[in-house]
């Protein structure tokens, strides 16, 4: 079969050296920042991308791969020892986890997040492989027009499913759009809004809007609240689960592996969606649900393993459209058009080292972390002890290096501080920032879509409802766009992300 | 009536922005629908966030009450100041000769100082001390060199968390200075001067 073939390729690419390495390193900072509230996925990715773009594209991948599925690992430690989120995607974590802790079951606790996220890794990867080639084949059918509406789709979907108003969430994606209309032209090569400035031609730098409105603005906010950190209280136990246990969890890994899976590959989903998903699905419908409130397994079991196996099925419309479905995954597109790739369909052809190579690096990423994380969770829990105010100022010193290291250029620096600021006028507005990043990646390629699509149709816009795909995608817009009017829906997503954070 | 402060001056920030990109747009060609020239997707962009501000503009109007903190006179009064010091900072700078005037220094300076004044005020610090210490950075990297610039920009947004010691931000820099040495200097080996150039 043609599948194992190309598996067998990607192990070959993973399991060299070098690749070997910075997927270890790469889950390495992931379960580090999963661990430290504070610092999140996405501001690491932007605060690492400039170190990596002097290594090969896929190397590069790889490691900003594992910081995003190494970071789902790390989250839960601190949830079940602490009741203390590393990342937003383990918030429910701590609602059974820490109670489990509570009981004297913290070890028991860990393996199953362990085990379970590892479970869900890996059917996820095999997900990733399976659908790859075939959703590529689909998509090179796609005309400029389908294209179009797809982001389109995917830019309404993500601010529907964005925290808050939807009306800012999408104000916010159009103003993403708008700000990646700045620099050249790309058909009449005439600038456009750089007020004469060269560094602006290329347009406004994507790693500074990053790090700025993630990365600084992050640091700043964190500032301002109190630190509130609790000393871990008992003791973790044996790290093995009853038969018991075992039996319940079971059925958990598998619900919440389905839930992840189908999530993640939604735009806008991911991780911390999915996780809170499959807490609300267990809390319903598992056998242990007379026990939720206090310390139930399930509660554990199934939200670590739906986040890990989001954070991988989100990379699926990355790889075979082209299209980031999360913040992260914008970061993605960004690292690899810097890297000179353009992500698309046209991707598991024309690098197969890449696409390959990644897929079976997540796979060999998750057994790392399941060796990283288990034995060794005493030291991640030490690096608690370190304090927020020496944390700060390394991520500033990281940012403005890295930042400025990108082009030899202080004006990224100070493009940054823009941001930074900007960012934190955003948080105290209730304005979102992951779809205005999600909308300054898909811009302009919305822009060379849409001018194509209308150049076909000589200027007819109805080619968007005539033809079918497209015609489809505009309507699943629409519907989501007409639900999240009605009250009971939107009420409904409100008090979900509010419980899930 | 119950007004959404928060939605209002969303609303505000996208109108604004909205009219004044519009304005700009007027610059370029808008071609046909046929052929779109530079100016046909900003200006389809820019409309609908200009409608979408409209929008947030009616919501925040009845869907509130939603304040923001409110601001005392002195953290008005100095994020003012601020700003007037920044800008006539660095419109100094850039009529001066020099290396204050050289490559974007000006606006380095400007940010800069801005930045500090508003700092003087307690509660602004967090935002406005670290963004201080990033435009310091970005200032003193090419002529002081990675390493000066890495203990002076922590020393400075050391201000903005008053549980640190002086020997604690001794200790980070030194620790910095070391670890940024070996993971961009050794490791990476970006173009960047370590050391003072006189």
């Amino acid at each position: 079969m043609d599948l194992f073939a190309n598996l067998a390729h990607g192990f070959s690419v993973a399991l060299t050296l070098n690749n070997l390495l910075f997927c270890f390193i790469g889950c390495i900072i992931g379960t580090a920042i999963g661990v430290l509230p504070g610092i999140g996925p996405v501001a690491t990715i932007s605060l690492l991308l400039p170190i990596t773009f002097g290594q090969p594209a896929t190397t590069a991948i790889i490691m900003l791969a594992g910081i995003y599925y190494g970071a789902q690992y790390g989250g839960s430690t601190t949830a079940i020892l602490l009741n203390l989120p590393g990342e937003v995607s383990s918030v429910v974590t701590t609602l059974e986890g820490y109670k489990m802790a509570r009981r004297g079951r913290a070890g028991a606790a860990l393996t199953v997040a362990a085990l379970g996220s590892f479970f869900a890794g890996s059917v996820a990867t095999i997900l990733v492989a399976a659908s790859g080639p075939l959703l590529t084949q689909v998509a090179l059918s796609f005309g400029p027009a389908d294209y179009f509406s797809l982001m389109l789709l995917g830019l309404v979907i993500s601010a529907v499913l964005a925290q808050g108003s939807v009306v800012k969430s999408i104000g916010m994606v159009v103003f993403g759009v708008s700000l990646g209309m700045v620099g050249t032209d790309v058909q009449t090569g005439q600038q456009r809004f750089t007020f004469g400035i060269p560094e602006l031609s290329d347009g406004v730098g994507f790693v500074s809007i990053a790090m700025g409105m993630f990365g600084i603005a992050e640091i700043i906010l964190n500032l301002e609240r109190p630190e509130a950190r609790s000393v871990m209280s008992g003791k973790v136990g044996s790290l093995m689960m009853t038969r018991e246990e075992f039996r319940r969890a079971v059925p958990a890994v598998l619900r919440g592996t389905t839930v992840g899976s189908l999530l993640g590959i939604l735009p806008g989903g991911g991780a911390a969606l999915s996780s809170f998903g499959s807490y609300m699905m267990e809390r319903k419908v598992s056998r242990g649900r007379h026990e939720f409130g206090n310390g139930a397994i399930e509660g554990v079991a199934g939200p670590e393993a739906a986040n890990n196996a989001a954070s991988q099925t989100s990379f699926i419309p990355l790889l075979t459209l082209g299209i980031p479905a999360n913040a992260v995954m914008a970061l993605m597109v960004g690292a690899l058009i810097i890297q000179g790739i353009q992500p698309g369909p046209r991707m598991v052809e024309a690098q197969p080292d890449l696409f390959w190579g990644l897929i079976a690096s997540m796979w060999i990423g998750n057994l790392m972390l399941l060796v990283i994380n288990l034995p060794m969770i005493g030291m991640w829990v030490k690096l608690l002890a370190v304090p927020y105010r020496y944390m700060y100022p390394s991520i500033m010193v990281f940012c403005a290096i890295g930042v400025y290291s990108l082009q030899n250029n202080v004006f990224d620096v100070y493009q940054t501080v823009v941001f930074g600021i900007f960012g934190y006028l955003c948080s105290k507005l209730r304005l979102e920032a992951a779809p205005m990043l999600i909308g300054f990646v898909l811009g302009p390629m919305m822009e060379e879509h849409l001018r194509r699509a209308m150049l076909l149709s000589r200027g007819d816009p109805m080619v968007f409802v005539e033809r079918p795909i497209s015609a489809v995608m505009l309507g699943i817009a629409a519907v989501a766009l007409i639900a999240m009017l009605m009250p009971n829906v939107r009420k409904g997503k409100d008090a979900a992300l509010a419980e899930g954070g | 009536m119950k007004l959404n402060t928060k939605d209002l001056i969303s609303a505000a920030l996208l109108i604004g922005f909205a009219v004044v990109a519009l304005w700009l747009n007027t610059d370029h060609t808008l071609g046909t629908a046929r052929r779109m020239g530079p100016g046909y997707m900003p200006m389809l962009a820019f409309w609908l966030l200009l409608g979408l501000g409209v929008i947030v503009l009616l919501l925040g109007l009845v869907n509130g009450p939603d304040p923001i903190e409110r601001w005392t006179g002195a953290e008005i009064g100095f994020l003012l100041a601020g700003a007037v010091a920044g800008v006539a900072a660095g419109m100094a700078a850039a009529g001066m000769s020099g290396w204050v005037a050289a490559g974007w220094n000006p606006l380095g300076i400007g940010l800069f100082v801005g930045c500090m004044v508003v700092s003087v005020v307690k509660s602004w610090r967090p935002l406005f001390l670290i963004s201080a210490a990033f435009s310091l950075f970005g200032l003193i990297l090419e002529p002081l060199g990675l390493m000066l610039a890495i203990g002076l920009s922590v020393i400075l947004s050391a201000f903005a968390d008053e549980t640190h010691t002086p020997k604690g931000v001794a200790g980070l820099v030194v620790f910095l200075c070391a670890l940024c040495w070996a993971v961009f200097i050794y490791e990476l080996d970006i173009r960047v001067p370590v050391w003072p150039q006189f």
